[in-house]
């Protein structure tokens, strides 16, 4: 059902006007969101906003690309740390202050992708773990910085306060449509990248690198780049982050972060833009809501807490948060390789070839 | 491209019509006829989970409190969430609890970073937050209406654990190993500050980071500089490390540390046995004490309603830390609003139980600056060296 035709079909942002349709409806329900949702769930839209911009770009690296980055949280991290930086210290407006921190973020992906020309698999894999612990004690031991007392951003002001045109971003709900739309630009702009000969470059290279070679594509340059492209998405996710917390420190940053942002790629399914998305939603709500607040949820959350005051330690309930995610990671692997992503085309395939 | 246009038509639209329409809701209360909601939050997984038992703490007392009948014919409704130590988990959570379940109150909530994370937000909305497990000067500078402190700050523990060294032990070279961060600066700015009041200088200043695995350069100066005693502000690992270390190049100062290691049958087992000895400032009464009746009295409950629980420094701290909101809560009366909590708060004055004496008052909402001396002695047991003494060099309250 996916067979296309000519060359301009395969490039075509939406498929058919039906995903089209259903793609305005989603970004229409997401727009008018706050109307019918309870206050709390902006934060946490926000926060999964985040981690989608994220996770659609560490899927281009891991996904399509096939490089492993442990370090993520550390291009998270360059990216609000440049961003209120930038902002507080030099004084420049937020639209380029996140711009600049993000080729930043870039510009070390690109010196991480260095290294990926000789490594893979697990060595990459330590590598970039390394890289990510070492940007966090970098941070740490910079007073400029903050140090590990951490740093407070400055008022997140959309438009230049030098010339008196000020246009202040403080609430959640306003942090929320200034996200909405980067993320919407973001996901089209990964939309885009992989209908391109770059991406079709970077699938090439999953696949095998040394065919892709063969054809023509220059690895130095394309392996570099899925590196300098994924850390430049982590940067624009770390810049407004920073913003939604209003205050972090470098621990902020940890190797746990970096290896949740792995999970939502695996999770949501390998090389797909929509897996991405899916992933980071599930993940996000599940580690900042679902799990946190088990305890409260009718009938299952007696039975856990029973479960939980019975057979676990002291600190009871939290332990099933990691257990279940680590399930989840395990069950997808086992049984569904491409993820969410990929239940999703059974769940379709199902559907259109239906009664048969 | 038609459809291009179409759809961001389509998105333009939306934003438009997103954007007229928004309005934010208020809060649900947090309290009704029957119970008052209260929350903390605290990492009971991830790499601080041992400080978990602080919100564990808390949970005994308000247990013991509705097991007496509740609060002016209300029981407390306790919400403990698990932010890994992770301030934006933190602000998740904390918005969680105010926004869906309504709570009237915070308390206790360690580390730092994660507090500063939802100060302002608490006081936006008005919630009060008693005793946050952690000593910060930001968190009283400048005075903030709704957050009262009962943790003494590490500026006023080194000021007189620095004192009790230089009068009572009899020191002349002391030397400091400080960890790389608020804490461990607070602690040197603070020993520093009285030992000049004897002009004295530390033999060595020793900075170590957080995260360093190997201390052998840091003993090693220490040992050179003949110093005879050295003050720690560094974590549990740190100190494990370095009387360990020191142990090994047969350095043997009489170690002083700051009390966020006086958890001593914790720090006795993971020094194998090396913690004997150590003296620690403390801002509780000794946990094992047959004097202070409400120690006894909390102990003995938490045998029954916590047998799970290891009864120890940081358990006993989350009691602490929240006794101060049970006793204004019942002084505020029936008649419950956030107004009649915070104004019997700030009339707070010298409630002391499980610490000490705490005193609040509109202008001033640290609530105290003493600590007590005690030592590790035979198998992590505990022994007080000198009660609850304020540090007359404070400057917090100027």
């Amino acid at each position: 059902m996916d067979m296309k035709r000519e060359y301009y079909e395969d490039v075509q942002l939406f498929k058919s006007g039906v995903v089209l349709f259903w793609s305005a409806a989603l970004l229409l329900g997401l727009f008018t969101f706050p109307l019918y949702a309870p206050n709390y769930y902006i934060y946490l839209l926000n926060v999964i906003m985040v981690h989608v911009i994220l996770a659609v770009g560490l899927n281009i690296l891991v996904g399509s690309t096939g490089q492993i980055s442990l370090g993520h949280a550390g291009f998270f991290a360059i990216g609000a740390y440049g961003t209120a930086m930038l902002m507080s210290t030099f004084h420049i407006p937020f639209v380029a202050a996140i711009i600049i921190a993000a080729f930043v973020a870039a510009f070390f992906g690109f010196i991480l992708g260095l290294p990926a020309l000789r490594l893979e698999g697990p060595y990459l894999a330590i590598a970039s773990l390394g890289f990510g612990l070492t940007i966090m004690h970098i941070i740490g031991a910079m007073k400029i910085f903050g140090g590990r007392m951490g740093l407070k951003t400055p008022v997140l002001d959309l438009g230049i306060p030098q010339l008196g045109l000020s246009l202040p971003v403080t609430n959640d709900l306003q942090k929320y449509y200034l996200i909405l739309i980067i993320a919407v630009i973001m996901v089209v702009g990964a939309v885009n990248i992989l209908k391109t000969r770059v991406g079709r470059s970077f699938v090439a290279i999953r696949d095998s690198d040394i065919a892709a070679e063969v054809i023509g594509v220059n690895l130095t340059i394309y392996k570099t780049l899925a590196f300098a492209v994924s850390a430049f998405y982590a940067g624009i996710a770390g810049g407004l982050f920073g913003f939604i917390l209003g205050f972090f420190d470098p621990f902020t940053f940890n190797m746990i972060l970096s290896i949740m942002f792995l999970v939502m790629v695996v999770v949501g399914g390998l090389g797909t833009v929509s897996g991405s998305i899916m992933g980071a939603t599930l993940i996000t709500y599940l580690q900042y809501d679902l799990f946190k607040n088990i305890a409260e949820v009718p009938y299952f959350g007696k039975f856990m807490l029973y479960i939980s005051d019975k057979w676990f330690t002291t600190v009871g309930l939290e332990n099933f948060s990691s257990m279940a995610i680590g399930l989840i990671m395990i069950g997808i692997i086992i049984f569904e390789p491409l993820g969410m992503f990929g239940i999703w085309i059974r769940f379709k395939k199902y559907w259109m070839t239906w009664p048969f | 491209m038609d459809k291009k246009k179409l759809f961001v038509a389509m998105v333009v639209l939306a934003a438009t019509v997103a954007w007229s329409g928004v309005s934010l809701a208020a809060n649900p209360p947090g309290f009704d006829d029957n119970e008052i909601r209260i929350g903390q939050w605290g990492p009971q997984t991830g790499p601080a989970a041992p400080w978990g038992s602080v919100a564990r703490g808390s949970k005994l007392l308000f247990d013991i409190v509705n097991e007496e009948g509740g609060i002016n014919g209300r029981k407390i409704k306790y919400f403990i969430r698990d932010d890994m130590y992770n301030p934006a988990q933190t602000s998740a959570v904390v918005k969680e609890l105010v926004e869906r379940q309504g709570v009237f109150a915070f308390v206790g909530g360690v580390g730092s970073a994660t507090g500063m994370a939802v100060k302002d937000y608490l006081a936006q909305n008005k919630i009060v937050w008693v005793g946050p497990s952690a000593a910060d000067d930001n968190f009283i500078k400048p005075l903030n209406p709704y957050l009262f402190a009962v943790y003494p700050l590490y500026k006023d523990e080194a000021s007189i654990l620095a004192k009790y060294i230089v009068e009572n032990l009899k020191s002349k070279k002391i030397a400091i190993l400080y960890q790389n961060d608020a804490y461990g600066k607070d602690g040197l700015d603070g020993a520093k500050d009285r030992l000049a009041t004897y002009r004295m200088q530390f033999v060595a200043e020793i900075s170590v980071e957080p995260t360093e695995k190997d201390l052998g350069s840091q003993i090693l100066r220490l040992k050179n500089s003949g110093a005879d005693t050295v003050l720690m502000y560094v974590g549990p690992t740190t100190a494990a490390i370095a009387l360990k270390t020191s142990a090994n190049v047969g350095f043997k100062p009489q170690w002083v540390s700051s009390d966020t290691l006086s958890d001593y049958p914790l720090m006795f087992k993971i020094t194998g046995g090396l913690w004997e000895g150590v003296i620690t400032g403390a801002f509780g009464d000794i946990p094992t004490s047959t004097t202070n009746k409400y120690v006894v009295k909390y102990r003995e409950a938490a045998k029954r309603l916590a047998p799970q629980e290891r009864w120890g420094t940081f358990y006993m701290a989350g009691l602490l830390f929240a006794d101060p909101i049970v006793d204004a809560l019942k002084k505020a009366g029936r008649n419950l609003s956030t107004e009649s909590l915070l104004k019997a708060l700030n009339s707070v004055k010298g409630h002391q139980t499980l610490g000490p004496p705490v005193t609040w008052s509109e202008k001033q909402h640290q609530g105290t600056d003493s600590v007590m001396i005690q030592k590790c002695g035979p198998n992590g047991s505990y022994i007080e060296l000198q009660g609850w003494t304020k540090n007359d060099l404070a400057t917090w309250n100027k």
